[in-house]
Order: structure tokens, then C-alpha cells, then sequence
């Protein structure tokens, strides 16, 4: 008997739970979620959000982080957005991040919505070429952008004083402005002892970002604009007179080269660049922090960047329109991503006041002011020729043609490998 | 016991019960594994892809995936039996040093003549690299040989090398690491595979040849092997399907790229490759069902061969 009524109570015990747990949600359409799911492949922008975002009460933020590498995250985020009309609330995707490499691929689709419904309505502080990334083919908005990544020469001043005879931007910049000047200071840190750069790709970006003509044509055949086969030629002869060194541009061969006891006098990147990637030189024992300067060298160019795009579907859209908010238009937000994170804000106004700040400058970059030096440089970046499949061609074309630098196959076969990864993994472009 | 029993005991039939513990068996076959298999094939005779967030097909399109397979590149490389060429050649370079290792180990450690002590001992270090993830196991690899890894460090250190190399772009160094990755991790499991087998011999056999006057060499080839046939076959079979499958070891240590020149590149690496971005279903089933048709015709062609070999062995000796 005593167990049958101990039996009967935890049924009732069980059927309260289940009923408590059913309620919130089938009352409650209006309300907003609970659970918020942001999707992203680094812990960079998560560090801000938790620093200068206020969560509003009763939300819990998941992170779902996955490595970019090899389209890792796109895979991962492609799944979660697929299924998003049959995910539970709670599991829906609230907020996913994207680079410019790919940003196209989740804007160009209704997989985003039109963030201007959802309140995020003032751009007149961020830069334009943020914006028209975001922005699909029929004009509607549908991300932002914290951070504008114009990306600057970053050297080793030392090295410039010894390769160059100067080492302030200014002096460095008239020495390095064009690409012909640039090789043929190459040719002079190789004949003092330095590589010029340290990875066979660290120019790719700023040759890249200039081309002509997008990675595939309207017929969707694939095709190389004369600005990628100006980076193969450029490499071939870097890597042959032994100007640069052929590890790849994320590889710890070329992570090793910025300590201080390091060889190489430039390498290409924006704000993010070397306050997230380049720890060693940054590194109190081993670092050379205080001797490194930024100037816009060879070509105007960016590189990555993170958009914050609007799921459709998303069951917390006024904390979407918030969080938008806070990164481009909050002043004091903007400030502080500036002057505790060293970023380049996606915010006119924040970033004039800090160029023209006398006391302001970069400890890491020996005082120079390297909000000023991206205000100039934002003028000559434009957003144009980008694809849906930028991310993964990219890297397929710089770890096939490695093995050419390196020497180990010829160019027709690098390029003929090349041209198998690309058929495989997008059946639609079709390949020389 | 009277007569009545016995006719009603007769007509019990145990038979059903024996159906019945083999039935979950065949369930789950089934359900995780015949299901599936013909899913696949049937799968790859359409196209059916994802092209960014747009999926495109099922379009029913007849053989035109194999024939995609099997068209060669300008280059007049076909990638599907290059890549087969890869897998079989990384297979028999750890197989066939695992094999014969594992085989002597067997017969040392089984030896009653030899008595290795210590015998737990041995066996359990020669079996815990099957143990780690291959996965981990490979990444170690791949740090250790990394241009700026121990490995470089100490060869250039002690002025082996002038300036480190980058092993992990070059072809035959890749190789021979991911032949012996797969020979670390399998020669213990096969050396303990082998010795059930050794054990389960006659040891009458092996002492009756010693009377006989036999060698070592002799009793090895003449009672240890043939008796030792179904289960070397077993085991060449299963380390010979394992290997067509090589997939996470080259996987980790070339990156998922098999470089370099996709020379370790294996089937399952190449159609992973299809899977990934693209969810390529139709040309992913393609390489499966080619792949299962080599794996089998393979088995079969290995197991008529070594079994008939030894099947007919003492016939000849009679006739002898």
C-alpha cells in the first residue's frame, strides 16, 4: 500500500513538471526568448559582448563556436540555419557572425532578415563599405559590422631603420608605396640578413582586394583576375631569391617571426590583426611590443572584418536590434572597444575624435596613432567582385599554389589540384 | 518416462529460439547498415547538392556521377583511381610490416621454449597506442614534425640539418608517418589476434615436429602457419577493409588536404571531400559504392587466395 501511494505521488510529481514546463511557452507568443544563441568561430567578439553588452535580465547567452578552418563554422551555421524553422525556440540561432568572405552567402538569402524593421535604422556613423557588405541585392540591410578592417603595412621599425635608413610611418610609407618599391626593398632586407614578409600569402590579401572582376563569372565559369596572377608572379619571385618565407599566413613558423628575435619586416593586417594575432610580439619576455609602426603601403586594401547578420526567425529580435545597436551607434561603447580593446570602431565620429586626440596613441605601435592612419585609409576601400564562395577559394588557391613555392610540384599540377578541390567542393563552378 | 513425453519432447522445436537471439542482430543490421547501404547507392544516381544555402536536387541523372568519377582531368589524371593508388599503397606499407611483426611476436610469445617473462607486461605497452585516438595521435605526429617542432629542433640542434625541413610537404616523409601511425596502432591488436590463434593450435603438433627433428624455421612454416591459415586470412581481410577506409590519420596530418600533391589522399578523404561544403550526396554515394565494390572483390580475392593456398597444402604432402 505504502508504495502504491509513494508511486501515485511521484506521478503527480512528474505530471506538475511536465505541465510547469509546457506553460511559458505556449502562453507567452509576445515575450521574447530566453535563451539567446549567437554562432561564431573566434572568442574575439564574445570577449566585447561580455565586456559592453548588458544582457537584459533573464537571458541566457550560448556561444556556439566552431573553427573557420576548412568552412568548418559555414558547415556548422549552415545545419543551424536550415533547420531553423523546426528548431524549438530555445535553440534557434539569434545572432551568427560572418566575415566578408562569405558574408554574401547568408545576406544574398532570406536565411537573414531586414534588420531596418527590427530598429537598427542609423548608419550615418558607420563606414559605407560596412554596410553595402550587408546589404543584399534588392537594397535591404541586413547585418552589421563592429569594426572596420582597413588593413595597413604593420613593420618592425628596427629592421626599417636598418633596411630603410627611417622608421617613421611617414618616411616608410614614401619608401613602400607601390608594389615596385616594395620588391625592391626586398631585394635589400634579403642583402642584410631579413625576409621582407613571412608568409608565401601575407601580400595575397592586398592584391586580392583589388581585383577587377569576382572569382567566378555570370556563367558561374571560374576565372583569375590579373591581381591574383600579380600575387602568383609576385611569390614565385620571393619565394625563389628567399624574400619571404612559405609558411602559411596563420602557421606558427610565421607566428615565431614576431618575437623580437624575429627576421621579417612586414606584415599586412587591420586593427584586429595585431591586437588578436600577433601575442608574440605582444609577449613581455620574448615580444618586441613599442617597435612596430603601421603605414598603408603598396595598395589600399581590408581584410576580414565580423558582421553581426539577423537570423530570420530569430524569437529575440529586440535584443538583435539592441546588441546592433550598441556596437555601431553607442558612443561610449565605440570608445571603449578604441581605447581599452585597440580597435577600429565602425564609428565615424568615435574614430575622428581619437585621431585627432593628440594624447592618444598606441602603446604597441610606439605611440603612433593608428586610429588616424585607418580614418585615412577607409576613403579608398571599396566593397565590389565578391562571391558567395570567396572564403574557400581563397584558401584552396594559397594551400595549392604552396606546394608549388615550396617546390614540390610544378605550377600546372598546383594548379590542376587546385581545380579538383574546387570541383569538389562547389559542384557548380566549373574549372578551366 | 513414459512413452507419451518422449513423442511430446520430440516435437518441441528449440530452432526458434535460436532465431530469436539472433534476431536483434539482424535488426540492427538492418536498420544501421543494409538500410544505408542501399540508401547510398541509390543516392548516387542523383544530383543532389547544396550550392550555399540552396539545396539543389534530388534530380534523378542515371550513371553520369560515375562517368564524372571516372573522367580524367586535363592532366589526364583520373582522381579516383589515383586516389586508390594512394589508399592501397599506404595500406600495404603498414600492413605488411604490421603483419610480419605481429607474426613473430606471436611465435616468440607463445614460444614454450623461448618463455618470454613478463608476458602481460609486453602485450599491454605493444597494445596501448591502439588506445589514443587516432586522431589525437596523428596531431601529435603532426606537431612533432612540424617545421618548428622537437623533431627539427633536435636534428638541427645537433647540425644533422643545416635549417629545419618542412616533413609534413614532402611526399615520402608523410607517408612512411602515416604508415607507421597505422602499424603503431594495429600490431598489438594483431599480435594478440595471432596468438589466440598459435594457442589454439595443438601444442602436440609442435612438439611432435621437434621429435621429428624439425627447426625452428621448419615447425614455423610447416605447422605454425598452415594451422594458423583462417585466422591470418581474418586478419588480413579486416587490417585489408580497415585500410581501404584509412581516413583519420592522413585526415589530421595533411589537414584534410592529403598533401602534398593529394598524393595521401585517401578514398574516404576524397569523398569526405564531396561531403563537406557541398553535401555532394550523389557523387559522395558514387565513390561509396565504388569504394564497397574494390573492398569486396578485394576480400574475396584475398581470402580464395591465401585459404585455397593452405587448404591444399596437406594434400600435396600426402601425395609426397
Amino acid at each position: 500500500m505504502k508504495k502504491l501511494i509513494a508511486m501515485l505521488l511521484a506521478l503527480v510529481m512528474v505530471f506538475a513538471l511536465c505541465a510547469c514546463g509546457a506553460t511559458p511557452s505556449a502562453e507567452a507568443p509576445a515575450a521574447e526568448g530566453k535563451v539567446f544563441n549567437i554562432y561564431a568561430w573566434n572568442e574575439e567578439f564574445k570577449g566585447f559582448f561580455e565586456k559592453y553588452y548588458t544582457v537584459p535580465e533573464g537571458v541566457t547567452v550560448n556561444w556556439i563556436i566552431t573553427p573557420s578552418d576548412n568552412g568548418a563554422y559555414q558547415q556548422k551555421l549552415d545545419e543551424a540555419l536550415l533547420n531553423q524553422a523546426n528548431a524549438a525556440d530555445d535553440e534557434k540561432v539569434d545572432l551568427f557572425l560572418a566575415e566578408a568572405d562569405y558574408i554574401l552567402k547568408y545576406v544574398n538569402t532570406d536565411a537573414t532578415q531586414d534588420i531596418t524593421k527590427l530598429g537598427v535604422t542609423d548608419f550615418s556613423n558607420t563606414y559605407k563599405y560596412t554596410v553595402q557588405a550587408a546589404t543584399d541585392p534588392a537594397g535591404v540591410v541586413k547585418g552589421v559590422s563592429f569594426q572596420c578592417c582597413p588593413s595597413a603595412l604593420i613593420y618592425r621599425r628596427s629592421i626599417a631603420q636598418d633596411v630603410l635608413g627611417v622608421s617613421e610611418p611617414d618616411e616608410v610609407q614614401a619608401k613602400l608605396d607601390s608594389w615596385d618599391k616594395f620588391n625592391a626593398v626586398a631585394a635589400d632586407a634579403k642583402a642584410k640578413g631579413y625576409y621582407m614578409t613571412a608568409s608565401f600569402a601575407e601580400t595575397y590579401r592586398v592584391f586580392s582586394n583589388n581585383c577587377s572582376s569576382p572569382w567566378v563569372d555570370e556563367n558561374n565559369n571560374l576565372q583569375f583576375d590579373p591581381q591574383i596572377e600579380a600575387w602568383i608572379a609576385q611569390t614565385e619571385e620571393f619565394v625563389k631569391n628567399g624574400y619571404t618565407l612559405t609558411a602559411g599566413v596563420w602557421d606558427q613558423e610565421k607566428n615565431d617571426q614576431m618575437f623580437a628575435n624575429g627576421k621579417t619586416m612586414c606584415f599586412f593586417g587591420p586593427a584586429w590583426y595585431f591586437n588578436f594575432c600577433m601575442g608574440n610580439a605582444q609577449d613581455p619576455e620574448n615580444g618586441c611590443s613599442g617597435d612596430w609602426a603601421i603605414c598603408e603601403g603598396p595598395a589600399a586594401h581590408f581584410w576580414g572584418g565580423t558582421w553581426l547578420l539577423a537570423p530570420a526567425g530569430t524569437d529575440n529580435p529586440t535584443m538583435v536590434a539592441d546588441i546592433m545597436n550598441t556596437f555601431i551607434n553607442d558612443e561610449e561603447v565605440c570608445s571603449a572597444l578604441v581605447a581599452n580593446e585597440a580597435q577600429f570602431s565602425n564609428n565615424m565620429a568615435v574614430n575622428a575624435k581619437f585621431a585627432e586626440d593628440p594624447d592618444y596613441g598606441s602603446a604597441f605601435l610606439g605611440g603612433q596613432n593608428d586610429v588616424a592612419v585607418f580614418s585615412a585609409m577607409t576613403d579608398n576601400i571599396v566593397w565590389e567582385n565578391h562571391t558567395i564562395y570567396d572564403q574557400l577559394l581563397n584558401e584552396g588557391l594559397q594551400n595549392n599554389l604552396r606546394e608549388y613555392f615550396q617546390g614540390t610540384v610544378d605550377k600546372e599540377t598546383a594548379l590542376a589540384n587546385f581545380y579538383a578541390y574546387v570541383n569538389e567542393t562547389y559542384p557548380t563552378i566549373v574549372t578551366p | 518416462m513414459d512413452k507419451n513425453e518422449r513423442t511430446r519432447r520430440k516435437g518441441v522445436s528449440y530452432a526458434k529460439w535460436g532465431y530469436i537471439f539472433i534476431l536483434p542482430f539482424f535488426i540492427a543490421y538492418f536498420i544501421f547498415t543494409l538500410t544505408p547501404q542501399i540508401m547510398t547507392i541509390y543516392n548516387s544516381f542523383f544530383e543532389n547538392y547544396r550550392d550555399g544555402l540552396t539545396q539543389v536536387g534530388p534530380n534523378f541523372v542515371g550513371l553520369e556521377n560515375y562517368v564524372k568519377l571516372f573522367t580524367p582531368d586535363k592532366s589526364g589524371t583520373i582522381g579516383m583511381v589515383k586516389y586508390f593508388g594512394n589508399t592501397l599503397v599506404l595500406w600495404i606499407m603498414g600492413a605488411v610490416p604490421q603483419i610480419v611483426v605481429a607474426l613473430l611476436l606471436a611465435v616468440f610469445f607463445t614460444s614454450y621454449r623461448l618463455n618470454i617473462k613478463g608476458q602481460q607486461f609486453f602485450k599491454t605497452v605493444i597494445y596501448m597506442p591502439n588506445l589514443i585516438m587516432a586522431a589525437a595521435f596523428s596531431m601529435l605526429f603532426f606537431t612533432l614534425f612540424s617545421p618548428v617542432g622537437p623533431v627539427n629542433q633536435v636534428l638541427v640542434a645537433h647540425g644533422v640539418l643545416e635549417k629545419s625541413i618542412d616533413f609534413l610537404s614532402l611526399k615520402v616523409p608523410v607517408r612512411v608517418l602515416i604508415s607507421l601511425m597505422n602499424f603503431l596502432m594495429w600490431f598489438g591488436n594483431t599480435t594478440i589476434l595471432l596468438m589466440a590463434g598459435i594457442q589454439g593450435i595443438d601444442q602436440n603438433l609442435f612438439e611432435a615436429a621437434e621429435i621429428d627433428g624439425a627447426n625452428s624455421l621448419q615447425v614455423f612454416f610447416r605447422v605454425t602457419l598452415p594451422l594458423l591459415a583462417p585466422i591470418l586470412v581474418y586478419t588480413v581481410i579486416t587490417a585489408m577493409i580497415g585500410g581501404l577506409q584509412m581516413f583519420d590519420v592522413p585526415q589530421v596530418l595533411t589537414n584534410g588536404k592529403g598533401t602534398p600533391d593529394r598524393a595521401n589522399m585517401t578514398m574516404v578523404m576524397y569523398l569526405n571531400n564531396y561531403l563537406q561544403t557541398s553535401k555532394n550526396y550523389g557523387m559522395a554515394g558514387a565513390v561509396s559504392v565504388v569504394l564497397f565494390a574494390v573492398s569486396s572483390a578485394l576480400s574475396l580475392f584475398v581470402y580464395n587466395s591465401l585459404s585455397s593456398q593452405y587448404r591444399e597444402a596437406p594434400k600435396k604432402r600426402n601425395r609426397i
